[in-house]
């Protein structure tokens, strides 16, 4: 399923269609958007110097980590960023943001590595747009090909420069022509809710990382939790929504494990159901009985000749029960013979005898007087 | 019509009731994509005959619709682009502003309209011989009504077209129309935008002459966050509430795209009762084996549409559906038609009411609760 993203960042874009962008969300509880983030990039960029993606390099907005982490990890990975083909850039906004640094030492004291390049203004987000276009194109050297961007901490950027601006780069990346893919990580405990939802918005596909045993006491470590919080530390839930062409919505979860050797991607044990389901009103036909009901129904007397349970035929018809009846009658009668010698009169009811039976000859509508 | 006049004007008046021969139209023309309803309300088509037949006619002229997007899934779109596509072939006034850098490029993604002989001639003749099958001894009745209303679709210019998906509208519908486009994305207030919506409705509903020339002004996702205006709430509330009364004295329509979710909940609110036609679409998950199981003809499903609010100028008696909830079919892979769910019954939650589940399970983003006002 992460390959699924992965191979819809590495296809890029459709002609006259936006740029697909990914958004991977994480919280306290699961920590783990960074790392999620650093496997999309290292995947994306061994796709492009394999030659396989539509993109021809990366564009690396670094605000959380140096870039010399980034170029580390990309080493480990044995992805060599000082190539011969140039294939990707990282704009530092990481060592100096607001450009102090600059203005105590002057300017020139800080040398770009031909990879790393120092950019000092995030507040302005136009030109900070302007910015990657230019290293991005700066990367093609003239030809007609395309990059991806990548932002890897979005909510740093928002700290500086306020939702709307960002909203509206990273609207004008997406419809830029020259752009295949974008992706960014954002943390969304530390950013209003509207704006992880402007950028839900702004994205194509949304990646979300959440607990996989949620944390019931929150912080209080306790026995019972522990155990759970170990587990957390480790594993997570991947949760995915990827929004298709044809408008249809594409949901996908898996099992996230973080070792040593790295992040993996696993399929998700339990068949837990993303919920779908919500968005149709329930019916309320009700067509199985439940354990009650059945029980009532076996138990209704029906008005029928025979039940078919082999007791003998009562009929309720608003006097008691036959059955009953008869006992009474015989305690009435035992209590009588023992009282007294002397039978007094009985009532012997006979069922359905005030019922005349029809003579075979005498037709019932005679009487009718039409 | 004026056969049936003549011979009442010369029979002598034998009571004092005389039977009224203003039956065969209004003394004022209609132009062409117009329809009148019950209580003098006018209706305009939304490109979509299934969604007119839901809406009781189709939009009210001097209403505002809005319609909220699903950020998942681009439906409002298809709403958006069969509004307009119907517009420009019965030769409206059209507006359109959009986020967009270049507006003018959507106009070559509208559909054009089916070619109308070759889809609409077996459909005929398949409704005759239901006639047949049903009811033989009233064949003649039906006849005669048929043949009236398919000589009267020769000679207009049908209300509401089926627009083929697939096909983009000819150029010669949008070249010499009159179609303006505005960019919404730099503009970091509003008061331009309204200049122009004013300008707009004043020019056009003078030229038409008549009182009932009716524009169409379509807004595709107002409050995106990319536009500049982004973060002014009541700017934006106070052009609406304007737009709203601008469309109703120039008897026009306006449909307006937004994404709930990108709203404060009390914005959303009040934008949501400035509409007097409240649509959302929601989109729905691929693949889910529960849903199709529960909804037929899951396949064809492209989302699912939602009438929370339908306007009804001129009665006291609110309008009221029969369902709220309909699905978004793409029918041959071409038409966009809407249709009632069709589900499987299910074991329904025990004690709760229909109306609660069905408000409570309804697009979480919109909570609007019962608005039929």
């Amino acid at each position: 399923m992460a390959e699924s993203i992965c191979r819809a960042l590495r296809d890029g874009a459709l002609e006259g269609e936006h740029a697909p962008a990914l958004s991977i969300k994480d919280s306290i509880v699961s920590p783990f958007g960074s790392d999620v983030f650093h496997h999309f990039l290292v995947q994306l960029s061994s796709s492009i110097l394999s030659g396989k993606s539509q993109s021809r390099g990366i564009v690396l907005v670094a605000y959380s980590r140096s870039p010399s982490f980034y170029v580390e990890l990309l080493r480990g990975k044995g992805l060599d960023v000082h190539s011969s083909v140039n294939w990707i850039r990282i704009l530092d906004c990481f060592s100096d943001p607001l450009g102090w640094k600059i203005r105590l030492t002057g300017p020139g004291s800080r040398e770009d590595s031909d990879v790393a390049i120092l950019y000092n203004d995030v507040k302005d987000s136009g030109r900070l747009l302007m910015s990657i276009v230019k290293l991005g194109k700066g990367l093609m050297q003239d030809t007609k090909g395309c990059f991806s961007v990548a932002f890897d901490s979005l909510s740093e950027m928002v700290r500086h420069a306020s939702a709307q601006p960002v909203a509206h780069m990273i609207s004008s990346l997406r419809s830029n022509g020259e752009i295949s893919s974008a992706f960014w990580m954002l943390h969304t405990d530390v950013v209003e809710e509207k704006v992880a939802s402007i950028f839900d918005y702004l994205s194509s596909m949304v990646a979300l990382v959440e607990p996989l045993i949620p944390s019931s006491q929150g912080p209080r470590l306790t026995l019972d939790n522990l155990a759970g919080t170990d587990e957390n530390m480790r594993k997570a839930r991947f949760l995915a929504r990827l929004k298709r062409r044809n408008g249809r919505v594409r949901l996908l979860q898996e099992e996230l494990r973080l070792d040593c050797s790295g992040l993996t991607f696993a399929s998700l044990g339990d068949n837990v159901p993303i919920t779908g389901g919500g968005l149709v009103p329930k019916v309320q036909f009700n067509l199985q009985l439940s354990e009650k009901e059945q029980v009532d129904r076996a138990n209704v007397v029906l008005p029928f000749e025979h039940q078919g349970n082999g007791k003998p035929i009562e009929i309720y018809d608003g006097r008691q029960s036959l059955t009953d009846r008869k006992l009474e009658v015989a305690l009435i009668r035992e209590e009588m013979t023992q009282t007294s010698e002397l039978t007094t009169g009985e009532i012997l009811y006979i069922r359905d005898s005030d019922d005349e039976m029809p003579d075979s000859d005498e037709d019932p509508d005679d009487d009718l007087d039409i | 019509m004026a056969a049936a006049a003549a011979p009442t004007l010369t029979r002598p008046r034998v009571s004092s009731f005389s039977r009224s021969t203003q039956l065969s139209g209004l003394s004022i023309p209609l132009p062409p994509g117009i329809r009148t309803g019950p209580n003098s309300t006018a209706f305009v088509s939304s490109g979509i005959p299934t969604l007119d037949a839901i809406l009781g006619g189709g939009y009210c002229l001097g209403s505002l619709v809005m319609v909220m997007e699903d950020p998942d899934a681009p439906h409002h779109m298809l709403l958006l682009r069969s509004f307009m596509s119907q517009g420009i072939v019965h030769d409206q006034p059209l507006l359109y502003a959009s986020p967009a850098e270049e507006p003018r490029r959507f106009l070559g993604t509208l559909p054009s309209p089916a070619c109308s002989t070759a889809d609409k001639s077996p459909r005929r003749d398949r409704e005759e011989d239901k006639g047949l099958r049903i009811a033989w001894q009233y064949k003649k009745y039906f006849d005669e009504t048929h043949q009236s209303i398919s000589s009267r679709k020769d000679n207009e210019i049908e209300y509401s077209s089926d627009f083929d998906l697939r096909k983009p509208l000819q150029r010669q519908f949008i070249s010499g129309r009159k179609i303006e486009c505005i960019s919404i994305l730099k503009n970091s207030d509003l008061a331009a935008f309204h200049d122009r919506c004013g300008v707009f409705l004043n020019q056009h509903a003078r030229k038409e002459g008549s009182i009932l020339g009716a524009c169409r002004i379509s807004i595709q996702s107002f409050c995106a966050p990319q536009c500049e205006y982004f973060n002014q709430e009541w700017q934006v509330l106070s052009f609406l509430r304007s737009l709203r009364s601008m469309v109703k004295s120039s008897n026009s329509v306006a449909v307006l795209t937004f994404s709930p979710s990108l709203l404060p909940p009390s914005s959303l609110k009040r934008w949501q009762h400035l509409a007097d036609i409240l649509i959302s679409v929601r989109a729905i998950p691929d693949d889910d084996k529960d849903m199709a199981k529960l909804l037929t003809g899951y396949q064809d499903m492209v989302g699912l549409l939602n009438i929370h609010k339908i306007a009804r100028p001129n009665v006291q008696v609110p309008f009221i559906l029969d369902a709220t909830m309909f699905s978004m079919k793409l029918q041959k892979r071409k038409y966009l038609i809407m249709e009632c769910l069709n589900q499987a019954p299910v074991d329904g939650s025990g004690g709760s009411s229909y109306a609660a589940s069905g408000t409570g399970s309804c697009s979480s983003a919109s909570k609007t609760g019962p608005l039929d006002f």
